[in-house]
């Protein structure tokens, strides 16, 4: 590999391609050096051939988005453990290629642009965050190939007009809170909420959570008096909160990630503000939130793609080979992570072939749009756009724990809705 | 906007007002009187906020009290900074390189907290830190209050070190003229060393309030930087009784922009009064006669 690495760089360096030299040498260095680049021959299991097939990704490992990348990066890697442990794909094994973007949407083009020409991976699995699939996709639309992402639930992800991309969650993020709105709008009048207030992060996926829930609530006639929206970057929730708290609406609904929805929680506890109704996005997802905002957590209500204990596809399998894997239950970004794989891994398996090349890849896409996918968030299928047609499921903290609250009487459900909740 | 919400904003936008006052006490330190700018002051802020939830995790202190500990060892720690790596700056162009060198402290602070202590949220919970006072049916948060209290103490002893002490005056001394400070007996090094020190405490100070105020993470400092720098300009560069004026005094506008027009125009308010300040009155609205110097 020395020797060959030597020779690129004489020969380019002849025809004074100093541009080219460096994406070569870098291209080259990463095949042995490169920390990120992901192994799957070393490590995978039972599955032979002796061409693995390769799949290449770009993930936000360091940056703003470091934590879940780190996730969904986990993920990706309990899947190829768990598919290789199984025999691989085609009876060849799954190899990943990883990138780091550092959260860049400039890196993130070139990432993918180096590993479909330069590494010439078989297939790619998506990043995380609209701000980054966008980009990302782009590239995958010019090169043909397909792209099922774990993260870009926002509206303008579908409105590009992308032929390969698939979303792979069960629901974009205005659907979000399908299923409280509906839990809302089969109160009987006398209980019913009459106002609502928003405080919504300046981000498409934090924004498309809340203003789903707000159109759906103003079409039940609940009214809107406050709508406070936040950029990111913002260090003071309490003045946003003051405005929420002056409306005293009797529900509150956040369109947070995490920072601010503590943020937000803490300050409505100091001002005073007690809601009967406090839902948020993201945030009280994570086990830490609990650990920041302490029995506040009581009811609040969140949207939720994935549950640790749902019995839904080898959601089971998934969360064994997790934790010996890495050491820890999985989280919705990783679950999201190996969603992915499995969609993928469904289609290669049908279709039986994966390779670059529109004819592959076109027959992978056909494949994902016609049918319905067994995946660890339940069975998934899609429009034409790529928006997943299921629903999210709704928590609420309970006893210091997540409980499935919505949809009712359904095998996810864990507990029933404790309306109003508590104060906090 | 009714009344009570106009006051409800104000309050509460002296009192981070206050914050940014206390985050800012070392920026001007190190700025005005050692001219470094000093890009790496909030990065400071976050190590001091893990160093803050480390020694309060493993000793059960509370977060406030760990200052005790925390403020002497940044002490130490910002002698060490200037010493080994501030000092080898060639004084002609320390302003431009002063900016390179800190931003890659903060860099390096920032990678390593993600080594040492991963990318995840961490946050202290303290039970003071969701109640209020209610004066007149404005709610005062106690955890900010506390942050105005260190704000002002912090304030008072960094002025009250620099005016009435012997190492104030030989710090002094030294920015105004190193060599004359050197012909009458200052040994300059050493004063510039403990001037960072200082500086560095109060970043100590400022992490131990930040710490328990809201969930901190390493990349967490890029969000400080913009608005210290647009107070410490605003101010007067060096001016430490000005850039608490102006801390305080944006702080509050910001809380009553933002309950009248929202978030957005008042993240905007720090850079508005940047600009108009070095377009109008470069050297600073309160005091900053070293800035008008250099």
């Amino acid at each position: 590999m020395r020797q060959h690495h030597g020779t690129v760089l004489r020969r380019l360096l002849a025809s004074g391609m100093a541009l080219g030299l460096l994406v070569t040498a870098a291209a080259c260095g990463d095949d042995e050096e490169d920390p990120t680049a992901g192994g799957g021959g070393d490590e995978g299991g039972e599955a032979s051939g002796d061409n693995p097939i390769r799949i290449g990704v770009s993930l936000p490992l360091t940056g703003e988005f470091s934590e879940p990348g780190t996730g969904i990066r986990e993920g990706y890697e309990t899947w190829q453990e768990v598919t290789n442990n199984a025999g691989g794909l085609l009876g060849r094994e799954v190899e990943l290629v990883f990138r780091d973007d550092a959260s860049d949407p400039n890196r993130v083009v070139s990432d993918y642009e180096s590993l479909i020409t330069q590494e010439e991976v078989d297939l790619v699995f998506g990043p995380f965050s609209t701000r980054l699939v966008i980009p990302a996709a782009e590239v995958a639309e010019e090169y043909d190939m397909v792209f099922v992402e774990p993260a870009g639930a926002a509206p303008e992800v579908f409105e590009q007009g992308f032929q390969y991309l698939f979303y792979a969650a069960p629901a974009v993020a205005s659907d979000h809170y399908d299923y409280l709105a509906e839990w809302i709008e089969a109160l009987p009048d006398d209980e019913r909420p009459q106002a609502a207030a928003y405080a919504v992060l300046d981000d498409p996926f934090a924004q498309g959570t809340a203003y789903g829930l707000k159109d759906a609530l103003e079409e039940l006639g609940i009214e809107t008096v406050a709508d406070e929206v936040y950029p990111p970057g913002t260090t003071n929730f309490t003045t946003v909160a003051a405005t929420i708290a002056e409306a005293d609406a009797d529900i509150v609904v956040g369109g947070t990630q995490y920072e601010d929805g503590v943020g937000l929680v803490r300050a409505f506890q100091e001002l005073g503000y007690q809601p009967d109704l406090a839902a948020f996005s993201t945030a009280p997802t994570l086990p830490e939130f609990a650990d920041a905002v302490g029995d506040a957590v009581e009811g609040v209500v969140a949207p939720v793609g994935w549950s640790l204990d749902a019995d839904l596809g080898q959601n089971a399998e998934f969360v064994e080979a997790h934790n010996e894997r890495h050491g820890e239950d999985p989280d919705e970004d990783a679950a999201n992570g190996f969603t992915v794989g499995e969609v993928m891994a469904a289609a290669v398996e049908e279709v039986g072939c994966a390779e670059q090349g529109a004819e592959c890849q076109g027959q992978l896409r056909d494949w994902i749009r016609e049918n319905e996918v067994d995946t660890v968030v339940g069975p998934l299928s899609w429009d034409e756009a790529g928006r997943p047609q299921q629903a999210h499921m709704v928590l609420q903290w309970q006893d210091g724990e997540i409980h499935i609250v919505l949809p009712e009487d359904s095998d996810v459900q864990s507990a029933d809705i404790v309306y109003p909740k508590p104060e906090w | 906007m009714t009344w009570h919400l106009f006051w409800q904003g104000l309050a509460l936008g002296v009192l981070g007002g206050g914050l940014y006052a206390l985050f800012a006490s070392g920026l001007t330190l190190y700025f005005g009187v050692m001219r470094v700018v000093m890009v790496a002051h909030p990065a400071f802020l976050f190590l001091a906020a893990y160093a803050t939830y480390f020694v309060h995790e493993t000793t059960g202190l509370d977060p406030l009290l760990t200052v005790l500990i925390t403020a002497p060892a940044f002490f130490v720690l910002g002698i060490g900074v200037q010493r080994l790596v501030v000092a080898r700056l060639s004084v002609e162009n320390l302003g431009m390189m002063s900016v390179l060198l800190t931003f890659a402290l903060a860099v390096l602070i920032e990678g390593g907290l993600g080594v040492v202590a991963t990318g995840d949220h961490r946050t202290i919970r303290v039970d003071y830190a969701t109640r209020a006072w209610r004066p007149f049916d404005i709610a005062l948060p106690v955890d900010r209050v506390i942050g105005l209290g260190l704000a002002a103490a912090t304030f008072l002893a960094v002025f009250a070190v620099l005016r009435y002490t012997r190492f104030g005056a030989a710090l002094r001394a030294t920015i105004q003229h190193p060599e004359a400070a050197a012909l009458v007996g200052v040994d300059t090094e050493r004063v510039r060393g403990l001037g960072f020190g200082l500086g560095l405490s109060t970043a100590a100070v400022g992490g131990a309030v930040l710490s328990i105020i809201d969930p901190f993470f390493p990349a967490g400092h890029w969000d400080y930087i913009g608005k210290l720098m647009a107070i410490i300009v605003v101010g007067g560069l060096g001016s430490v009784g000005g850039a608490a004026i102006a801390a305080v005094l944006l702080g509050a506008l910001e809380g009553v922009v933002q309950v009248w027009q929202g978030a957005t125009w008042a993240a905007l308010l720090f850079y508005g009064f940047l600009f108009a300040t070095l377009l109008i009155r470069p050297h600073g609205f309160f005091g900053g006669r070293l800035a008008a110097r250099y």
